[in-house]
């Protein structure tokens, strides 16, 4: 590379640079069963953010686990999650990740 | 921005900045168990017996924060999912599901945490970055950064069966009828989105699985006897169930998202009433209670990262 930023591991590898490409962290949290939590991140603010869900106490068996909606709104500031419409949610680990745009 | 530090890529979009933590590798879990199950329905063993067969694969780490877990499958033709997630402690378990009841060629588990969480590296020189407070890092070059390859938001189709049509319940056959026409296996009932970066050799990928189904079918059987003093009636009801999780693959130049059966059974009764000369009876056997009534959920666009295993090996 003619320009950019490099950084290199002690054995002299590259470990990350300007052309790479990333997505960063913006929080991790846990929604509770039936909970609705709405977070603010002025950070991310005009970024690309998608948010993955992972369930807790799945596989069931013998129930049904509805994992909690998600919303992203307000200039991809506000994260919402709460449960499907008319339905229970199951306790669920929340990424909220983001790429500039 | 007035100060900080901000690093942006060849694309012109930030990679670093004093603001947002950078995910790091904080280490492959460590594989404690396997458990194979399902390569066809428990207690019947006629036609379209065969299903996909899955194998769990139990998975620790231990570390601070909340991990982000990329699957590298060692055996690309199969399907995988990170099914369950749970903590206690500072110690995570994963439940990773694979199509296959092989045991053999379990995927690998890459986990990345934010950068205040990393581990902490004695190494004595790099590049790391702050937040304004001064101590909570959001970038540390010793640590591996999660570099990622490519990306998308994916979802299954809604049946995840191979057969066309949904199975149903069909009254009135012959009476025993437990012969199944419904080919429950999922091996073709996937959507596939191009993506130029996926390969068979080093690909690994993050998108857990939230989608689940439950299908069956039932075939009700009756017949009617004549005999002396009564008239005798027989009934009987063979049914089959199969549970889905979503599970993803993939091939060269694609990712797939599509099913894979994580639980089935087989219950079948057969009886008859009082009548003839022998009064009522019967018998059955069961595999199983079906977790709950067919249908299919959480059937959402879910986003999907891949990026390069070999970067952390």
């Amino acid at each position: 590379m003619s320009y950019g930023l490099s950084v290199f591991k002690t054995d002299g590898s590259l470990g990350f640079s300007t052309s790479d490409i990333t997505w960063q962290t913006v929080a991790q949290f846990t929604v509770a069963a039936n909970a609705t939590v709405s977070n603010t991140y002025s950070e991310a603010a005009g970024m690309t953010v998608i948010v993955q869900r992972q369930l807790v106490n799945v596989p069931p068996s013998a129930q049904e686990d509805y994992a909690p909606n998600v919303t992203v709104s307000n200039n991809s500031q506000t994260i919402t999650v709460a449960p499907q419409s008319g339905l229970s949610s199951a306790q669920c680990i929340v990424h909220v990740l983001a790429q500039d745009t | 921005m007035a100060y900080g530090f901000e690093a942006k890529n060849d694309n012109g979009k930030v990679i670093i900045n004093d603001t947002i933590e950078n995910l790091h590798f904080v280490g492959k879990a460590t594989h404690t168990n396997s458990y194979p199950g399902y390569g066809n329905f428990p207690n019947y063993s006629s036609s379209l017996d065969t299903l996909d067969g899955n194998t769990i694969c139990y998975y620790n780490i231990t570390c601070s924060g909340t991990p982000i877990v990329f699957i590298k499958p060692n055996d690309y033709s199969r399907w995988h999912g990170v099914i369950k997630q749970s903590v206690s402690g500072t110690t995570w378990t994963f439940y990773v599901m694979s199509s296959g009841t092989s045991t053999s060629n379990i995927p690998d588990l890459y986990c990345f945490v934010n950068a205040n969480n990393a581990p902490s590296s004695s190494e004595t020189y790099g590049m790391q970055v702050f937040k304004t407070d001064g101590s909570t890092k959001t970038f540390d070059s010793r640590k591996q950064p999660l570099a990622i390859t490519g990306g998308a938001n994916v979802i299954s189709p809604s049946d995840p069966t191979n057969s066309s049509g949904l199975p149903g319940v069909t009254n009135n056959a012959a009476w025993n009828s437990a012969t199944l026409d419904h080919d429950f296996r999922s091996s073709n009932r996937y959507n596939q989105y191009s993506d130029s970066n996926a390969n068979t050799s080093n690909t690994m990928f993050s998108c857990p699985s939230l989608a689940q189904a439950v299908y069956s079918r039932v075939i009700n059987g009756y017949k009617v006897s004549s005999s002396y003093p009564n008239d005798q009636e027989h009934w009987s009801t063979a049914w089959w169930w199969v549970m889905y999780r979503q599970a993803f693959r993939i091939r060269s130049g694609y990712f797939d998202s599509g099913w894979t059966n994580y639980q089935a059974g087989f219950w079948f009764n057969s009886r008859f009433d009082s009548g003839g000369w022998f009064n009522g009876g019967g018998g059955g056997y069961t595999s199983g209670n079906r977790p709950y009534d067919n249908k299919t959920i959480n059937l959402q666009n879910s986003a999907y990262i891949i990026a390069d295993s070999s970067r952390y090996d």
